[in-house]
Order: C-alpha cells, then sequence, then structure tokens
C-alpha cells in the first residue's frame, strides 16, 4: 500500500510542477506593469471574450495580465480570496466583474487600502453600500442590463402588435444582473396593457432547466406567443422543449448575451432575437484604462458599452 | 398467484409511494394541466436522468459508500462524446466512447477506494473536481452544440408513443432490479454494505465488486450524459452541477439506508419521480423562485421521517 501512495504521491507532484512550470511561462512575458482581470467565472463564453479583449489590450500596451475567477458564477467568497490574493501580490491595478453588487465591497476596500485602484465591468456595484463602507471604485465599464431588458421587451410588444401572452425565464434570484434584466423587460410590458405575462418562472440561468421550466410553461399555458429568457443559455433549452412539443417557428424567443449557440439559432430562425452586450469591448476597454490609472491619468466614473439587439437581419 | 413474500419484498416501497400518489393525487386537484398524458410522459422524460444516474448511487449507497462525482462525470463524459461526434465518429461508436469515460472515471474512483483505501467521500470528492477540471480543460470552457438527427433521436425520439428516455430509463431499471435481486454481483452488494469485514470472511472479492459498483456508478452518469447531449443538442462543461445530490436525494427517499445494506431500486424510481413531480408541479401552479426551493427540501426531509417511522412500525 506505501507503494501505491508514493506512486500518487509522486505522479501528483509532478503533474502540480507541470502546470505551475506552465502558467509562469504565460504570466511573466513582459516587464510592465501588472494588471489583475476578476471574472465571475472562466467557463461561460461571456466571460471568455471579456478575457480575449483584455489580453488584446495588454499585448498592445505591453503590461502583464493576471485573469482569475471562482469556478462557479455565483461564488462571491471565492471571488473575495482571490482579490485578497491579488492584493497580497502587489498587482498596479484590479478589474472586478462582481458576483454579488453588496457582497465584493468589502474587497474593494482592502484594495483601496493597499492603494490598488479598482475597476468594475459588466456588473455594477451596489453604490449605498459601497458609500457607507467608505470604498471607492475608479470607474465602471458596462452595458446598462435594464435597458437591454426594455429592448428586448420593445421587441416582443412590436412583434405582438400590442396583444399577446408572454412567459419569461428568469435567472438565479437575487442576480443584479438578471434582476435588470428582468426589471426592464417588465417595465417595456406593463407600458402596453394588451400584453400579459402569464408565467415568470426561474431556470437559474441552466440550459438543461430551461428545457424542463419552459416544457412546463408549455403544459400549462399552451397559448403563450412569446418568451424571454434571462440569458440565451435558457432560451437555447427552451427552443429544444419548443421543438420537443413541434411548436418551433410558432413562438417568439429572445434571449440575451448573443453567445455563439444564439447566434446560430436565430441564424436557423429557431430563436428570433438576443440582446447583444460586448464583452470583448469591456475587457478591452478595461485593462485600456486600469493602464492610464497606474500612469496617474484621470478616468470617465462611466463607460457606457453599446448594449443592441440582433435579430437574422442584423446577425452579421 | 401472488407470491407468498410479495408484500414483505414490497412493503417498504408502500410508504414512498403512497407519498408519491398523494402527491400526485393534490396536484390534479390543484391545476387541470396536470393529470394529462402529455404532462405525465414530460414529467417522465424530465425524471430520466436523474432517475438513471440515481441508480448507480443506489448500488454504491447500499455498498455503504457515497459517490459526489456524478455530476462531474455527467460533464466529462458528455463534452468528450460531442467532440467525437463532431469529430464524424459514428453514433455507436460515439456512444461507446461516452459510456466508456464514464466508465473508466467510476473504475478510477474504485481503485482509489479498494487499492487506495480512501474513504469514499473524499475520493469522489477528489473525482468530482478532476472530472470537472477535465471537462472544462477538454473543451477550453465553451459549450459543444450541434449533432446530428440519428444521434438526437435518442433524447427526441418516440417509441410506441413514450419518449425513448423513459424507455431506456425503463430499461435500466429493469436491468438494475434484476442484478440486485438475482445476481451475485447484487448479493455481495448488500453483503458489503451490511458487513464488510464479514463478507470479506466469508470469501467474497471485496475490493472487486466495490470497484464494479463504481465503475456502475460512472457508467451510468455516462448514459445519462448521452441523454442530457442529445436532448439539448448541446454538451456543456458546466452541466451536472449538483446532480450527485438529486441522485442521493432519490435514493434515500427511496428508502435506501446511508448506512448501507439496505435499499431497493423500485424505491428509487419512485424517489426519482416524487423530485421529478414536484419541480413540475411547482411549475405548472406558478410557484415563484423563492418557495420552490424550500418546498423540494422539506418534501426530501419529511420523505425520509415518515419511511423512517413506517419502518419502525413494521418492525
Amino acid at each position: 500500500m506505501k507503494k501505491f501512495s508514493l506512486i500518487i504521491l509522486l505522479v501528483a507532484g509532478a503533474s502540480f510542477l507541470a502546470v505551475t512550470g506552465c502558467q509562469r511561462g504565460n504570466n511573466q512575458a513582459a516587464a510592465g506593469p501588472t494588471i489583475a482581470l476578476v471574472m465571475k467565472t472562466l467557463n461561460n463564453p461571456f466571460f471568455i471574450d471579456m478575457q480575449l479583449g483584455a489580453e488584446a489590450a495588454a499585448k498592445a500596451l505591453q503590461v502583464n495580465l493576471v485573469v482569475q475567477a471562482a469556478e462557479r458564477e455565483v461564488d462571491v467568497e471565492k471571488q473575495m480570496q482571490i482579490i485578497e490574493n491579488l492584493i497580497q501580490r502587489k498587482v498596479q491595478a484590479i478589474c472586478i466583474t462582481p458576483s454579488g453588487s453588496r457582497e465584493i465591497v468589502p474587497a474593494i476596500v482592502k484594495a483601496n487600502r493597499a492603494g490598488i485602484p479598482v475597476l468594475i465591468l459588466d456588473t455594477r456595484v451596489d453604490e449605498v453600500a459601497l458609500a457607507e463602507a467608505g470604498g471607492q471604485v475608479a470607474t465602471f465599464i458596462g452595458s446598462d442590463n435594464f435597458e437591454g431588458g426594455r429592448i428586448a421587451g420593445e421587441y416582443i410588444v412590436n412583434r405582438l402588435g400590442g396583444l399577446g401572452k408572454v412567459a419569461i425565464l428568469e435567472g438565479i434570484p437575487g442576480h443584479e444582473t438578471g434582476d435588470a434584466r428582468l426589471g426592464g423587460f417588465r417595465q417595456a410590458i406593463e407600458n402596453s396593457p394588451g400584453i400579459e405575462i402569464i408565467a415568470s418562472q426561474t431556470a437559474n440561468w441552466e440550459r438543461d432547466q430551461g428545457y424542463n421550466v419552459f416544457q412546463n410553461i408549455l403544459q400549462s399555458h399552451p397559448e403563450v406567443q412569446a418568451l424571454f429568457a434571462c440569458n440565451d443559455m435558457m432560451a437555447l433549452g427552451a427552443i429544444e422543449a419548443i421543438a420537443a412539443a413541434g411548436k418551433t417557428g410558432e413562438i417568439i424567443v429572445v434571449g440575451f448575451d448573443a453567445v455563439a449557440d444564439g447566434r446560430e439559432a436565430i441564424g436557423r430562425g429557431t430563436m428570433d432575437g438576443s440582446i447583444v452586450q460586448h464583452p470583448f469591448e469591456m475587457g478591452k476597454l478595461a485593462v485600456e484604462q486600469a493602464y492610464q490609472l497606474i500612469n496617474g491619468q484621470s478616468s470617465p466614473a462611466y463607460i457606457p458599452v453599446n448594449i443592441e439587439l440582433i435579430t437574422k437581419e442584423n446577425l452579421n | 398467484m401472488v407470491p407468498k413474500d410479495f408484500l414483505s419484498h414490497y412493503g417498504r416501497q408502500f410508504g414512498t409511494l403512497i407519498g408519491l400518489l398523494v402527491l400526485m393525487l393534490v396536484l390534479w386537484i390543484l391545476t387541470p394541466h396536470f393529470f394529462t398524458v402529455p404532462n405525465l410522459l414530460n414529467v417522465a422524460q424530465q425524471t430520466s436522468i436523474n432517475a438513471i444516474i440515481a441508480v448507480g448511487m443506489t448500488f454504491v449507497i447500499i455498498t455503504a459508500g457515497i459517490d459526489l462525482s456524478v455530476g462531474s462525470i455527467v460533464a466529462f463524459s458528455g463534452v468528450v462524446l460531442a467532440s467525437v461526434l463532431q469529430a464524424g465518429l459514428p453514433v455507436p461508436l460515439a456512444i461507446a466512447v461516452g459510456l466508456g469515460v464514464g466508465l473508466l472515471s467510476g473504475l478510477v474512483n474504485g481503485l482509489l477506494i479498494t487499492y487506495g483505501r480512501l474513504p469514499p467521500f473524499i475520493s469522489t470528492l477528489g473525482m468530482m473536481s478532476v472530472a470537472r477540471g477535465a471537462a472544462l480543460l477538454y473543451s477550453q470552457g465553451r459549450p459543444i452544440s450541434g449533432f446530428s438527427e440519428s444521434f438526437r433521436l435518442l433524447a427526441t425520439g418516440e417509441t410506441f408513443h413514450i419518449p425513448n428516455p423513459v424507455i431506456i430509463m425503463v430499461l435500466v431499471y429493469a436491468a438494475a432490479h434484476f442484478v440486485l435481486t438475482r445476481t451475485k454481483l447484487g448479493r455481495y452488494t448488500y453483503a458489503i454494505g451490511g458487513n464488510e469485514e464479514a463478507a470479506s470472511l466469508s470469501g467474497v472479492n471485496v475490493r472487486l465488486y466495490k470497484a464494479m459498483v463504481y465503475g456502475l456508478s460512472g457508467l451510468l452518469s455516462g448514459l445519462g450524459a448521452i441523454i442530457l447531449t442529445a436532448r439539448l443538442n448541446s454538451a456543456q462543461p458546466i452541466a451536472g452541477v449538483m446532480y450527485e445530490l438529486d441522485a442521493i436525494a432519490a435514493t434515500v427517499i427511496g428508502g435506501t439506508s446511508l448506512m448501507g445494506g439496505e435499499g431497493r431500486i423500485v424505491g428509487t424510481l419512485i424517489g426519482a419521480f416524487i423530485m421529478g413531480v414536484l419541480r413540475n408541479g411547482l411549475n405548472l401552479l406558478g410557484v415563484s423562485s423563492f418557495v420552490q426551493q424550500t418546498v423540494i427540501g422539506s418534501v426530501i426531509i419529511m420523505a425520509v421521517l415518515i419511511d423512517m417511522a413506517l419502518k419502525k412500525q413494521r418492525t
């Protein structure tokens, strides 16, 4: 048995060295300042695009870029640990996509105390909580999710001619991004009295749950004419449920984020539209702004990034 | 003729079966959309993946073990399966690859537990992280989507008007019931869970059969991955999060003891259906997201409490 443990230990040690060795090689490419980008997760296409944008800017400006994220999108505590470690590592600027609008505030305050500028991307920080804690954010770079939800709502209202029954697939309850999209959508619907929201359920951002939950909604409300899903993953699950019910093309489906699979579905006509943000642009702007801050220049408090609806007509 | 031991054999399941029937009755009264053939077929379809994974979990828990890695293995098998499908491998071969990845991951668990003498909780906890990381690495964090119609038929097709995933589920349960009640593997699974040392002393090759049980759990996770991938037309590296807890819940609601040595495969099927019916019903009723999770958790606790009370009464 000792032999077995020894082999395991050796294999584990060797692979650890191999992996960390590779990481080192990647990180110490340039001699300039080090900027950190802390994202919600590394396994969502949206954040992968953001990372690519940041990497492009880092390469152009010849700065070191450290990209880290928690494994799960809602793991605020893990994100906080990452930021604490980066402060210890003395990076010159930290760009964060907060996993929680309030929960991230203590981490921002810590960075402030260490004199490291903090840039916020994509998801806004709760301003009241930030002010109460005495924290400071150099700039916010992002799209207005509320506006995105409103655009989706207006599109559905127009397609239905102001009269019809609509269902919503919500994200994880209590998530700032999802709540803003939902709020914007509901506002657009409230402005047109002929439209009725007949079901609004969560599918927790996930594709398989989008399938199940919308299949159930189709059972209880077969008359549903349009669906707004707060992200594309849930919309993509829902269009498979629609296909299984033989109703493809009968229900208007609008998602959010315009991920690759979503664009393809729009091209095929199984999905009608998706709200697109520009994560690549966000990542690029973040590194550029961080670079300016490190060099003593100031940056505007809010840098809006375009948000728009794509449909089959303007897919490319 | 009904066999003499029919009642005592299936008596344990009555508590959970009654629970399921009451739940269905309540939903029937509350919403007209529940008790319809299409909706019941939907419930069966939505339950199938969890039910299939829970079969492996039942074997594992009967040996007094636990398998926390099933959700991650679903993701890993899924992305590997998806990539070989897209590389143009014929569907039967690709399915074999998907099952193979699941089986191998499960066997690694089995080896770590038997030859490495790790507690199942630790080794499968490690595998949960390793397989998830492998899925992310392999797919570079991106979903792999778009497969041929012939593959998708596995989940979207019907045979005799019954969705294929439901048929696969029924076949898996029939086979598992047979294995658990009529074969050496089944008898030894109970023996190991009842008293591992006694089993070993009476000549059971404990290591071999334990490794087989974890291999089976991995294999069925691979099968779950195949259905999930065909159903969604996409394999995602983040798929299957929390599936382990759903499978454990189905098993435990079904009357399998976490202490090992006892449990019935039919009970697990009923347990999986209780969870599936509940999720479906809460959607049909339009219950708010906040309330849903609380209700599901409470039902799990109540089901086990009632089951334990009934068992006490009988003995």
